[in-house]
C-alpha cells in the first residue's frame, strides 16, 4: 500500500465574491521514502493542497470532496483526537515564509522542543536531548539551541524549520517552497541537507516550489498543478524530457538554463483563469497555443499518455 | 568601439556601524560596514552590464551609489553619455568666469574628461540624475498603493518640476505608460497598484523610471519578485528599450540564469569586491575565480546528463563588518593557499576583457603577458 493516495481532492475557500475553487481535483500516489514535487505560478493552489493534506486550513476554507488516504485512514474525514495523533507525527509540514515566522522572544531549542513534549510521552530532558540531535542531523551547531532567532541567519532558520518538521520523527514531510527566498549556495545548502535526510531517515517528501529545477534535483516524480488542477504528472526526468501538456512545456521553456544555448526564454502570455467562476472546458485554453474547439467546451481527463506520465490535454491520445 | 556611459573607479561605499555609548568611550576604532569596498568598471552606451553575487554582498548599494542615493565614502563615479558636452560647457565657463581655471585647463577638462558625479552640487545632481534612474528591487514594496498609477508615474516630474502643465505631464505620462507596455495607457492610469497584475505592476516601476527620458537605468532585481511566465516578457521589454531608446542598464541580479540569457557583460561581486568579470558568455560557461565556479556548480539543473558535480561552500554569507584580511573569500574558499590569508590578489586579465582576482591564477601565469 502506498503511503498517501490523494484522489479527485476538491477544496474551496469561501470568499464575498463566491466559491473559489483553489483545488480542484488533484490526484496523485506517494510511495514511502518517496519524493514528490508540486510545482505551477503563484495562487495556483500548492499550499492550498498540502494545507488540506494535513488539515489546516484556514477558517473560510473546506474540503469539498475527495479522498485523502494516508496509512490506510482517509484525512480528509478524520477529526479530534484521531486527527491531533497523526498530525506532526506521521506527517509534519515546513511553511511557506515559515523561516520568518519563528517566535522572537523563545529560545529557538524550546521551540523545537514544543511539539515534542505535546506529542510524546516523554519528560523535558529527554525532549532536549532530542533538540540538540535534531540541530547535529540538520548541521547546526547543538550548543547554540539556547539562542533566540534573530541570532541565526535566513539559511540556519530553515534548518531549524527543517529541524521543528522531524522533531517526532514523521513518515511524511511537506515543504512548502523550502528555499525560496534564500539564496543559491544555501539553498544548496538546504536541497542537499534534504536529499540526505530524506534517503537516511526514509522520509517520504512532498516538496512544493514555483522552481522546476529545484524539484527535478530532488524529487522521482513530479506533479505540474495550473489553476486547481495536476494537469501532468510523471517520473521528473521524464518530465523535463518529454512534456506533454503545453502549460509544462511553456513552464520549463521559460526557465534560463545555464547548461544549454544562450537564447532568451519564452513567456506564458495571458493571466491564470479566475477561480471563482472558472471557464468551462481546459482552464488553459485561453493562454494556450494550440486550443481547438474541444478545449473551450470540454475539460480535458487527466489520462496516461505514456507508461506512468499522466497529462490532461485534449492534444494528447491515452495509450 | 561602443562609448563609455558611466566608468566605476574604485568605489567605496562604507557605512559607520552604530555603537552604544560604553563601547565608544572603550574603543577609539570606528567601525564600518564596509558594503562597497573597492569596485571598478565601465559600463557602455547600449550595454547590459550585469551584477551578481549573493544577499548581501553590495549589489544594491552600488547602483544607489552611482546615483548618489546613497554618499561613497571613497572613489569616481563619471558620466559619459548624452548631454555630457552641454554640461560641461557650462560648468567650465562657470569655473572660467570665476578664474578657478585657466583656458589650458579648460581645454583638457572638455577633452578628456566625463562628469564627475561625485562633485555636482545640488542643483546640478538633480539634473543628472533625469539622465540615470533606478528600478527599485521590490514592486511590492517600492509602489505607494493609495496612489494611482497616474501619479506614481508623474511623481518624478513634479519632483524635478518638470512640464508646463497638467496637460503636458499626462503626455509624458501616457507615453512612458506605452513605452513600459501597459497599453492603451489610459486603461491603466487611473487604477491603483493592488488593482494589476504582478508583472503590470513591474511594468508601472518601469514606466516612473521612464518618464524622465533617461539614458541610464539601475534596474534593481527588477524580475525576482515575478512568476517565471512573465519574467522574460520584462526582460524583452528592457531589450527594446535599449533599442528603441538607446539605453544603458546595470542590471542587479542574484539570479545567475537570468544574468546567462540577458546580458552582455557579468561582474561576480562577493563581500563589497568584483572578483570576476567578463563578457556572460565566458563568465559563465568558462568561470575562472573559485568563487564564481562554486555558485554556478550549485545551480539546480533538469537534466541529469547536464549535472556536474556541485561545489557546496560551507558557511553563510560574510560579515562586511568583518572583512577577513587577504583574499576575502579565503575562509570559505575550497582551493586556499598560505598567500592567501595575508596578500589580497590584485585583478588580472584572463583572456581579452575577462578578469579574475585569485592567486591562484596570477601563479598560473595569468595577466603576464
Ligand atoms: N484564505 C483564503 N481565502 C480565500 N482565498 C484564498 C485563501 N487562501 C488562498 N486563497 C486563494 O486560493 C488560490 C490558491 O492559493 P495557494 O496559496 O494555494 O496558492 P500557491 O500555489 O501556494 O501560490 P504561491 O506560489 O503564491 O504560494 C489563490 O487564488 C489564492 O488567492
Ligand atoms: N544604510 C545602511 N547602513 C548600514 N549597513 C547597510 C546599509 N545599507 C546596506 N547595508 C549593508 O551593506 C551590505 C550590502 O547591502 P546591499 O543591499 O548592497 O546588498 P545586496 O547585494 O543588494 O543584497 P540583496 O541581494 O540581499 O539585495 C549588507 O551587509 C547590508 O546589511
Ligand atoms: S486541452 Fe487544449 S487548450 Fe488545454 S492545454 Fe490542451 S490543447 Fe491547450
Ligand atoms: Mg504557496
Ligand atoms: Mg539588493
Amino acid at each position: 500500500m502506498a503511503l498517501l493516495e490523494v484522489e479527485g481532492l476538491r477544496t474551496y475557500f469561501k470568499t464575498q465574491e463566491g466559491t473559489l475553487k483553489a483545488v480542484d481535483g488533484v490526484d496523485f500516489i506517494l510511495e514511502k521514502g518517496h519524493a514528490m514535487g508540486l510545482a505551477g505560478e503563484s495562487g495556483c493552489g500548492k499550499t492550498t493542497a498540502a494545507l488540506s493534506i494535513m488539515k489546516l486550513l484556514p477558517a473560510n476554507g473546506y474540503i469539498a470532496g475527495g479522498k485523502i488516504n494516508f496509512m490506510g485512514q482517509d484525512m480528509a474525514r478524520v477529526t479530534g483526537e484521531k486527527l491531533r495523533a497523526i498530525r506532526w507525527r506521521d506527517i509534519s509540514i515546513v511553511f511557506q515564509g515559515a523561516m520568518n515566522a519563528l517566535n522572537p522572544v523563545k529560545r529557538v531549542g524550546e521551540q523545537i522542543a514544543e511539539p515534542i513534549l505535546l506529542h510524546e510521552d516523554v519528560d523535558k530532558e529527554v525532549a532536549n536531548k532530542r533538540v540538540k540531535e535534531l540541530f547535529e542531523l540538520v548541521g547546526l551547531n547543538p550548543t547554540r539551541v539556547r539562542e533566540y532567532p534573530h541570532e541565526f541567519s535566513g539559511g540556519m532558520r530553515q534548518r531549524v524549520m527543517i529541524a521543528m518538521a522531524l522533531a517526532c520523527k514523521p513518515r511524511l514531510v511537506i515543504a512548502d517552497e523550502p528555499t525560496t527566498a534564500l539564496d543559491v549556495m544555501i539553498q544548496a545548502q538546504i536541497l542537499d541537507l534534504m536529499k540526505t535526510l530524506q534517503r537516511e531517515l526514509e522520509l517520504a517528501m512532498i516538496i512544493i516550489s514555483h522552481d522546476l529545477s529545484v524539484l527535478a534535483e530532488t524529487c522521482d516524480t513530479l506533479c505540474i498543478m495550473y489553476a486547481g488542477k495536476i494537469v501532468e504528472r510523471a517520473d521528473s526526468v521524464e518530465v523535463f524530457r518529454n512534456p506533454q501538456h503545453p502549460y509544462t512545456q511553456g513552464l520549463i521553456a521559460a526557465f534560463p538554463n545555464v547548461k544549454g544555448e544562450r537564447v532568451m526564454p519564452g513567456a506564458i502570455a495571458g493571466n491564470p483563469p479566475n477561480l471563482i467562476e472558472p471557464q468551462p472546458g481546459c482552464r488553459f485554453a485561453k493562454r494556450c497555443s494550440f486550443t481547438k474547439d474541444i478545449c473551450l467546451n470540454q475539460e480535458p481527463p487527466l489520462v496516461e499518455v505514456l507508461p506512468n506520465h499522466y497529462a490532461a490535454c485534449h492534444l494528447v491520445e491515452p495509450r | 568601439m561602443a562609448k563609455d556611459i558611466i566608468s566605476v573607479k574604485d568605489l567605496r561605499v562604507w557605512f559607520q556601524v552604530r555603537r552604544g555609548f560604553i563601547e565608544s568611550i572603550l574603543s577609539e576604532e570606528q567601525k564600518y560596514v564596509k558594503a562597497v569596498d573597492g569596485v571598478t568598471f565601465t559600463i557602455k552606451e547600449r550595454e547590459i552590464f550585469c551584477l551578481v553575487g549573493e544577499s548581501g554582498c553590495g549589489k544594491t548599494t552600488t547602483g544607489k551609489a552611482i546615483l548618489r542615493l546613497v554618499e561613497p565614502t571613497g572613489g569616481e563615479v563619471a558620466y559619459f553619455g548624452p548631454g555630457k558636452e552641454d554640461m560641461m560647457k557650462e560648468m567650465v565657463e562657470v569655473a572660467l568666469a570665476k578664474d578657478e581655471i585657466d583656458e589650458d585647463k579648460a581645454e583638457r577638462i572638455m577633452e578628456r574628461g566625463g562628469i564627475n558625479i561625485r562633485a555636482l552640487s545640488k542643483k546640478r545632481m538633480k539634473s543628472m540624475r533625469q539622465k540615470l534612474q533606478i528600478i527599485f528591487q521590490d514592486p511590492y514594496e517600492s509602489l505607494n498603493p493609495k496612489q494611482s498609477i497616474y501619479d506614481i508615474v508623474a511623481e518624478p516630474l513634479v519632483v524635478n518640476s518638470i512640464g508646463a502643465n497638467e496637460a503636458e505631464r499626462e503626455e509624458r505620462v501616457t507615453k512612458a505608460l506605452d513605452d513600459a507596455g501597459l497599453r492603451p495607457p489610459k486603461n491603466f492610469m487611473w487604477r491603483y497598484p493592488h488593482e494589476v497584475s504582478g508583472g503590470q505592476r513591474q511594468r508601472v516601476g518601469v514606466a516612473g523610471a521612464l518618464v524622465l527620458d533617461p539614458d541610464f537605468l539601475v534596474a534593481d532585481e527588477p524580475v525576482s519578485m515575478l512568476d517565471v511566465s512573465i519574467r522574460s516578457e520584462i526582460l524583452k521589454l528592457m531589450l527594446d528599450l535599449r533599442e528603441s531608446k538607446g539605453l544603458s542598464f546595470l542590471f542587479i541580479t542574484h539570479d545567475l540564469g537570468v544574468a546567462y540569457v540577458f546580458s552582455d557583460r557579468v561582474a561576480v561581486m562577493y563581500l563589497g569586491k568584483i572578483v570576476e568579470m567578463g563578457p556572460t558568455e565566458k563568465v559563465i560557461k568558462n568561470p575562472q575565480h573559485p568563487y564564481t565556479k562554486a555558485l554556478i556548480s550549485v545551480i539546480p539543473t533538469p537534466d541529469p546528463k547536464d549535472r556536474e558535480e556541485k561545489i557546496i561552500l560551507v558557511g553563510e554569507r560574510p560579515d562586511p563588518s568583518d572583512v577577513p584580511p587577504g583574499c576575502r573569500f579565503h575562509p570559505r574558499c575550497p582551493s586556499v593557499m598560505d598567500i592567501c590569508r595575508s596578500e589580497e590578489p590584485k585583478s588580472v586579465f584572463v583572456s581579452p576583457g575577462h578578469s579574475v582576482s585569485c592567486h591562484l591564477l596570477i601563479m598560473q601565469g595569468a595577466g603576464k603577458s
